[in-house]
C-alpha cells in the first residue's frame, strides 16, 4: 500500500492553474494536461508528502487534490 | 560534454533507454526553458531517494530546471543529502571529499578555460551547510579570495541532515538538535557577508517560495560567474525530518522563514549589474 497523491479532475478542470505542479519536490511526478486543465499524479513516483495538497487546499481554497491508500499495481 | 555530444546517432534512437530518448526529445539540451512550464518538459533530474516532502529536493529540482546551458555544465557536490539527487541528473556530477567542492571546482573550471578557450563551460557546486561553512570553510574562503569564476549554492538545512542531526554553525542560535541535545550556544554565520567581503561579485539569499525568483537567481549567479568572479547564492531549504516539521507543512515553513530571516535579498557589483542587464537584454530580444 502506498500513500498518494490523487487529483480530482473534474474539479481541477474547473481552473486552469498549474500551482501545485511547480511546488511538489519529486521531478515529473505532478504533472499536466494541458489539452484537459487537470493535473495529474504519476502515482509510482509520488511520494506521499502531501505539498500539493497544502498548495490547492490551503493556499488557494480549491480542494482537488486528495491523498488515498494505493495497492500496488493500481 | 556539449550539444553534440548529447544528442544520440542517427540510427540508434531504438536501442537508448526510453528516459534517455525522453531527454533528448522533450528535454532542456540546447534550449531555455521557463520555469513555469516545467510539467511540459522531461526533466534533467530523475527519481532519487531523498526524503518525502524534502524542500532541498525540491530546490535541486528547481536548480536543474534554471540551468542556462545544461549540456555545458559540471555540477559538484559533496557529503550530504543535495548529492543523492544531484547524482541522479544528466548533468555530469563530480563528487569529491567532504567539503573540497570549491578547491575542485577551482582547479576544474581553470583546466576547462584552458582546454575550451572559446566555449562557455559553467561550473556550479551545491553543497551543504556543513560542508560549505563548516568543514570546507577554508576552501570556500580561498575560492572566493581568489575571484574564482564559478558559482556556489549553499543549500542550508541548518543541520548535518545527512549525518542524524549535528548542529552546523548554520544552525540557529539555541535550537536543540538530536546531537545538540543542550542547544546551540552560538550564532548562525553570517554567510551572506562573508561572501561580499570575500570577493563574490553576485551574491543572493532566498527560501523556495517563488519558482520564478529561484530561476532568476540561479540563471544571474551562473552568467555573472562566467565573465566576473565567484557568485554566491544562500537557500534556505528545510529538512522536515530533524526539525520535526510534518511534510505538508514544509512549502508553510518556508514562507514563515521568508517573513522572518529569509525575505529575498540580491547584491551585486556595479560591474556585475552591468553586464547582467546586457545580457538579460540580449536573452529578451533572442526570445522575441
Ligand atoms: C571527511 C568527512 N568527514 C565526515 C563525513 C561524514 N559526513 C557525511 S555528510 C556529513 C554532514 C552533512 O551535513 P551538510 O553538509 O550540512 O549536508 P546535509 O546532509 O545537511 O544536506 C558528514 C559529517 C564525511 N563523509 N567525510
Ligand atoms: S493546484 Fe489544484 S486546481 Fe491548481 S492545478 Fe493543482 S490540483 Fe488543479
Ligand atoms: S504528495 Fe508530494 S510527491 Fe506526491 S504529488 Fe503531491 S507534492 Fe508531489
Ligand atoms: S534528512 Fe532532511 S535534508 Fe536530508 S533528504 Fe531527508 S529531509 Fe531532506
Ligand atoms: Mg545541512
Amino acid at each position: 500500500m502506498y500513500y498518494v497523491a490523487d487529483v480530482k479532475e473534474s474539479e481541477c478542470a474547473k481552473y486552469n492553474c498549474k500551482q501545485c505542479v511547480l511546488f511538489c519536490p519529486e521531478p515529473n511526478t505532478l504533472m499536466y494536461n494541458s489539452e484537459k486543465h487537470v493535473a495529474w499524479v504519476d502515482y509510482s513516483r509520488c511520494k506521499g508528502c502531501a505539498i500539493c495538497v497544502y498548495v490547492c487546499s490551503d493556499l488557494l481554497k480549491r480542494n482537488c487534490i486528495e491523498m488515498v491508500m494505493m495497492t500496488t499495481g493500481e | 560534454m556539449g550539444l553534440e555530444y548529447v544528442k544520440i546517432s542517427p540510427g540508434f534512437e531504438k536501442y537508448m533507454p526510453k528516459d534517455y530518448v525522453d531527454l533528448v526529445k522533450y528535454g532542456q539540451f540546447g534550449k531555455q526553458i521557463d520555469v513555469q512550464q516545467i510539467d511540459q518538459i522531461k526533466e534533467l533530474v530523475e527519481e532519487h531517494p531523498m526524503c518525502a516532502g524534502c524542500y532541498m529536493a525540491y530546490f535541486v529540482r528547481i536548480f536543474y530546471a534554471s540551468l542556462p546551458k545544461p549540456e555545458d555544465t559540471i555540477v559538484l557536490g559533496t557529503a550530504g543529502c543535495a548529492r543523492l539527487a544531484l547524482s541522479q541528473a544528466a548533468v555530469p556530477f563530480i563528487y569529491g571529499n567532504y567539503g573540497d567542492t570549491n578547491a575542485v571546482a577551482s582547479g576544474l573550471k581553470r583546466a576547462l578555460s584552458i582546454r575550451f578557450p572559446d566555449k562557455i563551460k559553467d561550473v556550479v557546486v551545491v553543497a551543504g551547510d556543513g560542508g560549505l561553512m563548516d568543514i570546507g570553510f577554508g576552501m570556500t574562503m580561498h575560492s572566493w579570495f581568489r575571484r574564482e569564476k564559478f558559482t556556489t549554492i549553499m543549500v542550508d538545512n541548518e543541520v548535518y541532515g545527512n549525518t542524524g542531526g549535528q548542529e552546523s554553525g548554520m544552525s540557529p542560535k539555541g535550537v536543540q538538535l538530536k546531537m545538540a541535545p543542550k542547544g546551540k550556544k552560538f550564532d548562525k554565520i553570517n554567510a551572506v557577508e562573508l561572501a561580499k567581503t570575500a570577493g563574490c561579485v553576485y551574491v543572493a539569499k532566498l527560501a523556495p517560495t517563488n519558482p520564478k525568483r529561484i530561476a532568476k537567481t540561479i540563471k544571474r549567479a551562473i552568467l555573472a560567474a562566467r565573465e566576473l568572479g565567484p557568485t554566491f547564492i544562500h537557500v534556505y531549504t528545510s529538512c522536515n525530518i530533524e526539525y520535526s516539521i510534518p511534510t505538508e507543512r514544509v512549502l508553510a515553513d518556508a514562507k514563515e522563514r521568508e517573513k522572518n530571516d529569509f525575505g529575498f535579498y540580491e547584491w551585486m557589483t556595479d560591474e556585475a549589474k552591468e553586464y547582467l542587464e546586457e545580457q538579460e537584454k540580449k536573452m529578451a530580444e533572442a526570445k522575441t
